[in-house]
């Protein structure tokens, strides 16, 4: 029989097999925030799915996994992945930004054993206990009962350890080696993401103050630290990536967060409306809302000055494909689709329809997930031993190709299919029939919703089909390869033209 | 306090914001292309999308009953998204004059050491 020392040590040789020698610590531990991310990114997949099959064919699992446990763990490993990915990227970046050795990689290694437990221990809760009496007991054991941080409170203390481990050895590292723009951001930004989670810890009767608190997490999370958290990485990654300066990269930087601050924090009022706080958070969700999509905007015309200046010149281009859907899935996700339903005057109807559930669809994933495949295609690059991945792969590249424009027109589908169902909804369900309970149903069995679910159901198939292709990519791209990548190196002060140099 | 869109403006008003974000992208996409490339007719183009833009802001005002303080959320639309893509092409600009400079100093240096007098 397999004793608990033994799964530990087969566990940790599982993990093992993922270092690579010309890796430095940070970069190994990263290795395997990244292979976890994978896993979560599939098991996301699967368990929307299998909500989506629900939604066409209700009896199905029921009884035995409900719509609410699969949606639960659905958006739960979709959170959990895109952090274990952030985490990953900064770790795979500390050493070489900072110029020194992490100073606690133990403790991050700890750190992610204890936090990948406590994650396989919350899931297989979720799935096998599933729910509990109301009281304490329920809310530290099995679920805190939050939509979308559901976990419950042993975890949730867990999660914040585990954060102040990632920001110790963030800041830590810094201190002993050097500062840069980056890292001060990115310190910073840290803090702010190990605290704004405790806002989400306590628990009040009265469900306006509930609310209130709970959407600092919610809203500022994803919105304020995670956007700053995405524009390091995306701001060392473009260094590497197409040879851009640190200055301008860090210039652009700080105008981000000066941007994030100007509409994303107090952005948060659109979430205010309808939870019984006052009736200035209408104006003030409104007008900070109308401003939000200004910097997706500018970004608009940052990307056509780069691509005149760089002209698309890059070391690795399927993260080059996956950066550029980032910034097209990013604009419609959060820009446009969040824009058509923010302002109060129509939110009203649309609040918490399938129209919510299709601008989350495209958001996360133009706006992270797109960001996180593009840094696992960088990571993937070098773990082979810095491998060429220009325009001439062997296999002409066709399965990250294929795995991206799977992926991408998967989510686009389900996006347009869900639009149609919430737009349907917020029509009958709300506006004609008055939020009753009959329009509720009457919503629901209505042909363009039933089809649209149908279509949803479709495109996550296509979606998965894509996560797939894009496993095995990331599993085989660059092996066997004996070309060397290409490196524009970034430069510290100005200098002439990229220099283009053979990697060692 | 707020006056919902109305039934039969339902659909007006989903369009009219989405068109809002759309052109305002092609403003500042057609801009900074006119700007980069220096075409004056790219940048006519680039006005009519702010003109397709400015339209979608009035019909927006209108289904969604903006009065009172939701006027200024119209002016500041109107002026942000006019004024955004021109101040980030002169960010862009100053953040990339050092490289241009150097670019340019580099490509008048190369000749004289190929033909060297």
């Amino acid at each position: 029989m397999l004793n608990i020392a033994a799964l530990s040590g087969k566990i940790q040789e599982a993990f093992g097999a993922l270092d690579r020698h010309h890796l430095n610590g940070g970069q190994r531990l990263a290795v395997k925030y990244f292979a976890v991310a994978m896993i979560l990114f599939l098991a996301q997949l699967l368990f929307g799915l299998l909500a989506a099959i629900q939604f066409v064919w209700p009896g199905f699992l029921f009884d035995l996994v409900d719509f609410s446990v699969n949606r639960m763990v659905h958006i739960n490993a979709m959170v959990v992945w895109m952090l274990y990915g952030f985490i990953g990227s900064v770790y795979w970046f500390l050493e070489e930004e900072s110029g020194t050795e992490i100073v606690g990689l133990k403790w991050g290694e700890i750190a992610f054993y204890v936090l990948t437990g406590a994650v396989v221990i919350v899931v297989l809760v979720y799935l096998l206990i599933q729910t509990g009496p109301g009281n304490d007991a329920t809310r530290w054991l099995v679920n805190e009962g939050r939509e979308y941080i559901e976990a419950p409170r042993w975890a949730d203390i867990g999660i914040v350890t585990v954060m102040l481990v990632f920001f110790y050895n963030v800041a830590g590292t810094f201190a002993k080696g050097r500062w840069s723009g980056i890292s001060g951001v990115l310190t910073l930004d840290l803090v702010a993401l190990a605290g704004l989670y405790m806002a989400g810890m306590f628990y009040s009767t009265n469900v306006t103050v509930d609310q209130y608190w709970w959407w600092w997490v919610i809203h500022l999370w994803v919105e304020a630290t995670w956007e700053v958290l995405v524009g390091c990485i995306m701001a060392w990654s473009l260094m590497k990536l197409i040879g851009a300066r640190r200055r301008i990269v860090q210039t652009w930087l700080y105008i981000e967060v000066a941007l994030m601050f100007g509409s994303g924090i107090l952005g948060l009022g659109h979430h205010y409306f309808w939870i019984g706080t006052p009736d200035y958070w209408f104006t003030i969700g409104g007008f900070f809302s109308a401003l939000e999509p200004v910097p997706l905007v500018a970004m608009v015309v940052h990307s056509i000055y780069d691509a005149g200046v760089h002209r698309f010149r890059s070391t690795n281009h399927p993260a080059l494909g996956w950066i550029i859907a980032h910034t097209f899935g990013n604009f419609l996700g959060a820009g446009v689709w969040g824009f058509m339903h923010t302002l109060p005057q129509i939110n009203l109807y649309t609040h918490g329809t399938q129209w919510s559930a299709s601008h989350g669809h495209l958001s996360f994933f133009g706006a992270y997930a797109t960001i996180n495949i593009a840094f696992f295609y960088l990571a993937a690059q070098r773990w082979r031993g810095n491998v060429w991945m220009g325009g001439d792969l062997k296999d002409n590249g066709w399965k990250w190709k294929w795995s991206m424009i799977l992926l991408n027109l998967g989510v686009m589908g389900m996006t347009v299919a869900l639009l149609i169902a919430g737009y349907e909804q917020s029509f009958i369900e709300r506006a004609v029939e008055g939020s009753t309970w009959g329009g509720y149903f009457a919503a629901q069995n209505q042909p363009w919703f039933v089809q649209a679910m149908l279509w949803r159901l479709v495109f996550g198939v296509v979606t998965l089909a894509g996560a797939l292709l894009l496993t095995w990519d990331l599993l085989t791209i660059g092996a066997g390869e004996t070309r060397l990548a290409l490196v524009l190196e970034p430069e510290e002060e100005l200098a002439a033209e990229p220099t283009v140099a053979v990697a060692k | 306090m707020i006056r919902p869109v109305e039934l039969h403006d339902f659909l007006l008003s989903f369009f009219a914001s989405a068109s809002i974000i759309v052109s305002g992208a092609c403003y500042a996409l057609l801009f900074a292309w006119a700007r980069l490339a220096g075409r004056r007719a790219v940048l006519a183009w680039a006005y009519a999308a702010y003109a397709l833009l400015a339209a979608s802001v009035w019909l927006l005002a209108e289904t969604a009953h903006f009065e009172g303080y939701w006027r200024v959320l119209t002016g500041a639309m109107l002026a942000g998204y006019f004024v955004a893509p021109r101040a980030v092409f002169r960010l862009c600009s100053a953040t990339h004059a050092a490289e241009h400079d150097e670019q340019t100093r580099s490509a008048i240096s190369r000749p004289s050491q190929e033909n060297p007098p």
